[in-house]
């Protein structure tokens, strides 16, 4: 693929958005067959109606070692979890895939607005969390 | 749950908003999900809008990647700012404000409703540097070629909405969409798409600090996100195939409800 092509740019960031929704999309699936398989159908019955009691949105470990237990456990919520992880993902590694773009476009200008783009993204997706006081 | 998803996914691609403004109202009075678990949905929508709509819109070439790439430096900065400040602020006060904004922008939609394409402006200045032009093909077959103007004020306008997304957690896309169509002379559709495509990453941007405080529940999020992905590629498709004129009709209307909404919120008609 010709990178100095800026067509080339449409088709490599509208492929990685679309493989990064088709991926989350396809392990949200699986998580919700895995929940509907493991849990009764009262409470299955709360994915139409939504029963905010019968939830279990309270002692979801966000963690990434709870997380990680979790899908080594085959959990269904954390399974889910990693759909949206992988969700959340797919515009921070659009921005990415960007900056490599325009360096390989050798356009300077560019490569300085996007990197300031990720790095703000970053900080405010890792860093941020953990400030006292941000909230939003 | 999962088919209200569906339909705020079709309107969210198209108006290039993200989904935000069907989805809480309808998550919080419908199925009465606490406020802080249709927020954290609603993110996860926007951004499941925003990347399932874009893959096709930026592979058809209506998306102006650097007009994105460009504002998004105000809106990921904005969205940082909005975070910081949020607790020092009055959200009530914010959301009569800004509601009434949107209420005011109205009216330069509305005088532009019937217009197909925006008489294009000279090419020159900052836009130039930047190469703030384009050219999309619509579905005739015609090749419709576009410059943007005043990208100061655009960024301006992106600012306001990324610290609007980080402050409420709601409103970015409308004035993203403002910024490029009053200020910068984009056509609709473009202005739509390219919105459509930052909303991803200002609301990434918000992710992090919903997720690690646990307001991503997986039961409320999976029909959510399924719903708007299904939604937004059918949103795709018809707004490549719709008139500007149209886009912007649905548009305005859209707008005059999300204005209404954060008003309604704000007198706690709404939660």
């Amino acid at each position: 693929m010709n990178l100095n092509d800026p067509e080339s740019m449409n088709v490599v960031l509208g492929n990685v958005l679309r493989y990064g929704v088709i991926l989350a999309g396809i392990i949200i699936i699986l998580g919700t067959f895995g929940l509907i398989m493991s849990n009764s159908t009262s409470e299955t019955g709360s994915l139409l109606t939504y029963n905010p009691n019968s939830v279990p949105h309270d002692g979801i470990d966000t963690s990434p070692a709870g997380l990680l237990n979790g899908l080594v456990a085959f959990s269904a919520f954390s399974w889910i979890e990693l759909g949206v992880i992988v969700l959340i993902a797919t515009p921070v590694s659009r921005v990415l895939i960007s900056v490599f773009l325009f360096v390989a476009e050798k356009d300077k200008l560019y490569v300085l607005i996007t990197a300031v783009v990720l790095a703000l993204l970053l900080f405010s997706i890792l860093v941020t969390p953990s400030i006292p006081g941000f909230h939003a | 749950m999962f088919l209200v998803s569906i339909c705020a996914g079709i309107f969210g691609s198209i108006v290039g908003l993200g989904g935000g403004i069907v989805i809480i109202p309808v998550l919080t009075i419908l199925f009465g999900v606490d406020i802080h678990f249709a927020i954290g949905a609603s993110i996860v929508a926007i951004i499941g809008t925003s990347s399932g709509a874009a893959s096709s819109y930026v592979k058809d070439k209506v998306t102006n990647l650097r007009v994105g790439m460009f504002l998004e430096l105000a809106s990921a900065s904005g969205a940082i700012i909005g975070a910081a400040v949020a607790s020092y602020t009055n959200s009530a006060a914010l959301e009569i404000i800004f509601g009434c904004i949107l209420l005011i922008s109205l009216v330069p939609m509305v005088m532009k409703i019937g217009e197909e394409i925006p008489k294009s402006p000279e090419l020159k200045g900052l836009s130039k540097r930047l190469g703030l032009k384009g050219s999309y093909t619509e579905t005739d077959g015609s090749v419709i070629a576009y410059n943007s103007t005043r990208p100061a004020e655009g960024l301006a306008g992106t600012m306001v909405a990324g610290v609007l997304s980080g402050l409420l957690g709601i409103g970015g896309g409308a004035f993203k969409v403002l910024s490029m169509d009053i200020a910068m002379k984009l056509p609709m559709k473009v202005s739509t798409t390219t919105s459509n495509f930052m909303i991803g990453v200002t609301a990434a941007a918000s992710a992090g600090i919903y997720f690690a405080r646990g307001d991503v529940d997986p039961l409320i999020v999976a029909p959510v996100a399924l719903g708007i992905l299904i939604g937004a590629a059918f949103g795709a498709r018809i707004l490549l195939r719709s008139r500007n004129t149209t886009i912007r009709k649905v548009f305005a209307v859209v707008l005059a409800i999300a204005a209404v909404e954060m008003i309604l919120t704000a007198f706690g008609v709404l939660p």
